[in-house]
């Protein structure tokens, strides 16, 4: 590698326990031509400097553990070709998040609303094992199966102008991920998720700027979900009015 | 250098155990291309905002008589009152290409028991109800029908 | 007021929807024609008269179309507009102020559309 090209890349580190603030270092490295992003990275960790911390885990866009701002825009590392970019790189930690330390950022926060819209199949009455699995059509797959492709990477939060000044919203992922389930044929719980959804992290605060989708690495169309469930959040509303709704569920 | 988010942006309920670096703004808010646009589409609520005061004034004044109809086509023909509704006209326009473009992709795969017809489909059947409103609104507004 | 407004948010996302939609459908049309082809004379002397508009929004059965689509003129853009203007604010770090911005947005659009109402409906 000695002849290769050298890339400086400028990263943010934030030492919880020394700094006040994030501050920035350079690193130049030389670097493979086929590198991806996080190649860089860990090259950096394991050569140069130890002490670096950042998220990493499948290096097949997959896990959804390694996304980062590179260069301004949301991206996962992993799959981000080191080609893409010039000689100088910027790497900091997601926008939108608090930091925990260097490039690390603080997934609690995301774990709250991921809860909050009770992302799994809800029924009124569980089927017993003998009467078999719930059969679905390949048009009730088609429904939701575009929303089930998230992996949690959470670009599309660091991407949202509202999640960026609304700490209550819900976000992009997780409407998503309530409205893949409501609209699964085998769930019964969507009257409980149009109740989250209108409630204080209400979908409506969405202005459909679409960036969760421009910057989604899986295509699952995250801003089609929030402005799909607005409807479906307000039809239940108003059904609510017509279908009386008792205690049972 | 990046600017910072709103401080409890992205915060869990529960304060994490170690000290947290306050979240930033993505880079490029509000100056970006991408982030410009969606922000002028927000800003057009203020042309539509005086739009809609602008027809009411117009009704009123249609409402009130020949003499006050005649003083209101006088304001019309004024130099500001056709720039400002030529800037309408334009900030309308955005807004239909932007918004028809991302109306098809938010309707749900079921609505009730109705299917909605394929996204290409809506996009065309938009643009055609557009195009028809306007002619029907000019031939008829313009005199050219009865 | 923040309550409120989140117990009225599916009503006002029913009329700002109709705004942006049908709003931007009848805007063009109208300011084609009363907002610059009229005033800058592109069509007969008398396709703005009073007399004309008079007949038509008096007309049994053209009049409530007439009507109708005059008061959404009025009413849908001004929705449209209130709730846009609110999500502005709230862009430019406004989530502090957003009970207050929304709830005044919000009564503007009321009170234009019902002195829509009135204009059209009682004073045509």
């Amino acid at each position: 590698m000695s002849d290769s090209k050298k890339v400086r890349f400028v990263l943010t580190r934030f030492d919880p326990d020394q700094d006040q603030v994030p501050k920035t270092q350079e690193y130049e490295i030389p670097v493979r031509p086929d590198w991806k992003i996080l190649d860089a990275l860990n090259y950096i960790k394991d050569e140069v400097d130890p002490t670096l911390s950042h998220r990493w885990s499948c290096r097949m866009a997959v896990c959804g553990s390694c996304g980062m701002m590179v260069n301004g825009e949301p991206r996962l590392t992993c799959s981000t070709p080191l080609s893409d970019y010039g000689d100088v790189v910027e790497i900091a930690p997601l926008a939108n998040f608090p930091v925990v330390r260097d490039l690390v950022v603080e997934l609690e926060g995301f774990m709250d609303k991921f809860k909050a819209v009770k992302p799994w199949i809800l029924r009124a009455k569980e089927k017993a094992v003998e009467e078999g699995t719930h059969r679905q059509t390949p048009d009730e797959l088609h429904a939701f199966k575009q929303f089930s492709m998230c992996i949690n990477c959470m670009l599309c939060y660091a991407a949202c102008p509202v999640v960026m000044n609304s700490p209550e919203f819900l976000g992009p992922a997780a409407i998503a991920l309530g409205h893949r389930y409501n609209m699964d044929s085998r769930d019964e719980g969507s009257r409980e998720r149009n109740e989250v959804f209108r409630g204080e992290g209400t979908v409506f605060e969405c202005s459909y700027a679409n960036e969760c989708t421009e910057v989604c690495p899986k295509g699952v169309d995250p801003a089609a979900a929030v402005n799909q469930a607005k409807l479906n959040a307000v039809v239940d509303w108003a059904t609510s009015f017509v279908v009386p709704r008792g205690g049972g569920k | 250098m990046s600017v910072p988010a709103n401080p409890k942006a992205m915060a869990p309920h529960r304060p994490g155990r170690t000290r947290t670096a306050p979240p930033m703004r993505p880079d490029g808010f509000p100056s970006a291309p991408r982030y410009r646009t969606y922000l002028l589409f927000d800003a057009t609520g203020l042309t539509y905002l005086l739009a809609g005061f602008a027809v009411l004034a117009v009704a009123w004044s249609l409402g009130s008589g020949p003499e006050a109809w005649a003083r209101a086509l006088e304001t019309l023909r004024s130099p500001i009152a056709i720039a400002f509704h030529v800037l309408v006209l334009v900030s309308a326009i955005f807004v239909g290409v932007r918004f028809f473009r991302l109306f098809p992709k938010a309707q749900p795969a079921r609505i009730g028991p109705a299917k909605p017809p394929p996204r290409p489909v809506i996009h065309a059947m938009l643009y055609v109800a557009w195009a028809g409103i306007t002619l029907a609104l000019v031939a008829v507004l313009g005199g050219f029908l009865p | 007021m923040k309550t409120l407004m989140l117990r009225l948010e599916p009503v006002i996302w029913l009329l700002f929807g109709a705004g942006i939609m049908l709003g931007t459908l009848l805007l063009p049309g109208y300011l084609l024609t009363v907002g610059i082809g009229g005033p800058l004379g592109a069509f007969a002397a008398d396709a703005l008269s009073y007399d004309r508009l008079h007949a038509m929004a008096t007309h049994p059965i053209g009049g409530i179309l007439f009507r109708l689509v005059l008061l959404g003129l009025v009413a849908l853009p001004l929705w449209k507009g209130a709730h846009h203007l609110r999500a502005l604010s709230v862009d430019f770090d406004g989530h502090h102020r957003d009970g207050v911005v929304g709830s005044l947005l919000y009564a503007i659009a009321t009170v234009g559309s019902l002195l829509g109402i009135y204009a059209v409906f009682f004073r045509l």
